[in-house]
């Protein structure tokens, strides 16, 4: 919390000297993607010796920052980076087994402050290019292919709409709850299959799209 | 604006905009595949081998009503087991586990199996002597723009001389073929979606032990013994299948999982007929002859690894991995050196031709010290024919055909319907096993 507070401090001076402004927020995301929850259901199916099933990939976390570039219109734009992350952990008599997925995302953001009539809500589009990382554990150790910490890659496009309200508490400090609604288009990389349920082509695609809803708080700072 | 005001305005955006899809979601969302299943069909399995009981379990853990049907009089299909030959249980069939990331190697976690990673070092018979290394790389087999050419024919191309004929033999016989027979191209391509890791490991007791008491264990009431099914006929909306003792059985759906041998002999009549793509298909995936040998001794002369032999290309000190030390050596003989061995016509003749190998290699200990043996030809067992399925030259799509349903009623699992990379084995085996209960599921639903 000292580490966040410190950032925190140091963003704003950054974003004092150079005259710009910083988002950054912390949300709670949910995800809904049938493939991903098809491959943790295939490997539930498969193992009738393990009575607690692995969860679906569903309750993550996102942190963000959004580099604004300052303007006095209603209209602002800038630099969006944000990561989140997401965990299926389940444990069983001599098995317990995580899976742990990464996302990050790169992107454009615009950002609209609505008219005064609508006391504060402004709302963010967001268009960024997204990546991710797939480990395995299981019992502690990573799940090793060829010696290596097998991982699976994903790529895809990421459109975000979010809407959120303005709270001043100070004149140079923002408060923006905010709630968005996502959508991924995603390609996952073949191993994905293998480190999730150790079988390739059993799920039969490898893409999907998957559907994102995310409650958060942004500071805005400058 | 308070606090006060601040926490209702943002609990009334929480609630408005996100709980209320988010709970839309969760609705439409199964937490499980198939997660009501209201099938009151009968599946029959034919085969318990790995596959077979696997499909069997999974059906059992879904309760739904089957029973498996197995011509021999064991189950296990290609595992099994010997006891008292040695002071450590011998594996007769599959016996190195191929990589840990597996069904299995989730399995052998959670039942605390022991298994050791099989480190084992070689020693290779080259120009009639015994040698630690060999002057060319015989790795050669892997790689992009592969021909389709037999092993022993890309090995010529490579230079290979004839001093590495039972060299590269070893290698063919690894994934239980003859050099003269298995595809370059088709192996490499199977090798490219191999995902269960490069490690081979050994069991302490047997691989028969870890299916027998973590799977077969959960089916082996449903498994009826000596029925050779010789008639599956499907043009009704119930199955009837009928076996050697004239027995009928009555199914909605069935499971093959016999050796691809079986399959391309013909002994299971099909009504209707089995269409010409899906026999061609058979046709084109290889499975050669197959048999190990037990060799035991009075003492240890040999090396952890013999390879190259022109009567058996691979012997291994089977003690490896136990936690006694017999002196056991395993020949593990595939593809043609398997043919001419069981061409002798006796488990002593076999032996002998095994012995007066070792014999060249290891001065005469062999015989010398030899005690007794054990023959477990695989090739001459009526219900297994040979070893495990290979790609042969100009297979093609043949496995992906050969393993595709019939009028959602016939379904094909065993090692040589996997479509992973991971056909010869027995996880392979296994992964098809529900993989085909998944198909059924699917075409219920359909």
């Amino acid at each position: 919390m000292r580490k966040l507070l410190f950032l925190i401090i140091v963003l704003s001076k950054i974003s004092d000297v150079i005259a710009q402004e910083f988002d950054m927020s912390l949300s709670y995301k949910y995800m809904y993607s049938n493939q991903w929850d098809k491959a943790i259901q295939t490997y539930n199916f498969s193992r009738p010796f393990i009575t607690k099933k692995q969860p679906l990939f569903i309750h993550g976390s996102n942190a963000s920052i959004s580099y604004m570039f300052k303007s006095i219109k209603k209209l602002k734009h800038g630099i969006n980076l944000s990561y989140s992350y997401y965990r299926s952990s389940a444990q069983n008599e001599n098995l317990k087994n995580i899976l742990n997925l990464h996302f990050i995302n790169l992107g454009y953001a615009i950002h609209f402050d609505c008219l005064e009539e609508m006391r504060g809500i402004y709302t963010e589009l967001i268009i960024s290019t997204t990546s991710s990382v797939l480990f395995r554990n299981i019992n502690g150790q990573p799940f090793l292919y060829d010696e290596k910490k097998a991982k699976a890659f994903g790529i895809g496009g990421d459109l975000n709409l979010k809407i959120g309200y303005k709270i001043k508490f100070k004149s140079q400090s923002v408060f923006l709850p905010f709630i968005a609604l996502g959508y991924t288009p995603y390609l996952f990389s073949p191993n994905t299959e293998a480190i999730i349920n150790q079988t390739k082509r059993l799920t039969s695609k490898n893409w999907t799209g998957i559907l994102f809803a995310q409650i958060g708080l942004s500071f805005h700072l400058k | 604006m308070d606090r006060r005001d601040f926490l209702k305005q943002s609990s009334l955006i929480a609630i408005g905009g996100l709980i209320i899809p988010s709970t839309f979601l969760s609705s439409c969302r199964k937490k499980s595949l198939f997660e009501k299943i209201n099938y009151d069909g009968k599946v029959l399995i034919i085969g318990a081998g790995a596959a077979g009981l696997y499909a069997a379990y999974i059906l059992k853990s879904k309760g739904i009503n089957f029973e498996i049907l197995e011509a021999s009089t064991n189950f296990g299909g290609r595992l099994g087991k010997l006891e008292g030959f040695a002071n450590f249980p011998i594996d007769l069939g599959a016996q190195w586990l191929h990589g840990k990331n597996t069904i299995l190697g989730d399995i052998i976690q959670k039942s605390n199996t022991v298994i050791s990673l099989d480190e084992s070092n070689s020693v290779y018979w080259f120009n009639n002597q015994l040698v630690n290394s060999i002057p060319q790389n015989t790795n050669i087999f892997d790689g992009d723009n592969l021909p389709d050419v037999s092993y022993k024919d890309y090995a010529i191309q490579k230079g290979l001389g004839t001093e590495y004929k039972y060299i590269i033999e070893n290698i063919a016989g690894d994934q239980g073929a003859s050099a003269s027979r298995i595809s370059v191209f088709g192996n490499n391509k199977d090798e490219e979606n191999w995902s269960s890791g490069l490690d081979d490991f050994k069991f302490e007791e047997t691989f028969f032990d870890l299916i027998d008491k973590q799977i077969a264990s959960h089916v082996k009431d449903k498994i009826k013994f000596n029925a050779i099914v010789k008639q599956v006929d499907y043009s009704q909306t119930q199955i009837t299948v009928t076996d050697s003792n004239n027995i009928k059985y009555y199914a909605d759906k069935v499971i093959v999982t016999v050796p691809i041998t079986i399959l391309k002999s013909g002994d299971i009549q099909f009504i209707p007929a089995l269409p010409n793509e899906k026999t061609t298909a058979f046709s084109k995936i290889g499975m050669d002859a197959g048999m190990k040998v037990f060799l035991k001794f009075s003492a240890k002369f040999f090396n952890q690894n013999i390879i190259g032999g022109s009567i058996c290309a691979a012997y291994a000190d089977d003690s490896i991995g136990k936690s006694k030390d017999d002196n056991i050596l395993l020949a593990f003989i595939m593809g043609e050196q398997a043919e001419y061995l069981t061409s002798l016509g006796s488990d002593i003749a076999i032996t002998n031709a095994l012995l007066q190998e070792l014999d060249a290699m290891y001065a005469g200990q062999a015989t010398a010290l030899f005690i007794s043996s054990h023959v477990q030809n695989w090739t001459t067992d009526p219900f297994v024919r040979g070893a495990y399925s290979y790609s042969t030259i100009g297979m093609g799509d043949a496995r992906n055909i050969a393993t595709q349903s019939l009028n959602k009623k016939l379904y094909f699992a065993g090692e040589a319907m996997n479509l992973n990379g991971h056909h010869q084995t027995v996880h392979g085996a296994i992964e098809t096993g529900y993989r085909e209960v998944i198909n059924i599921l699917n075409d219920l639903k359909k």
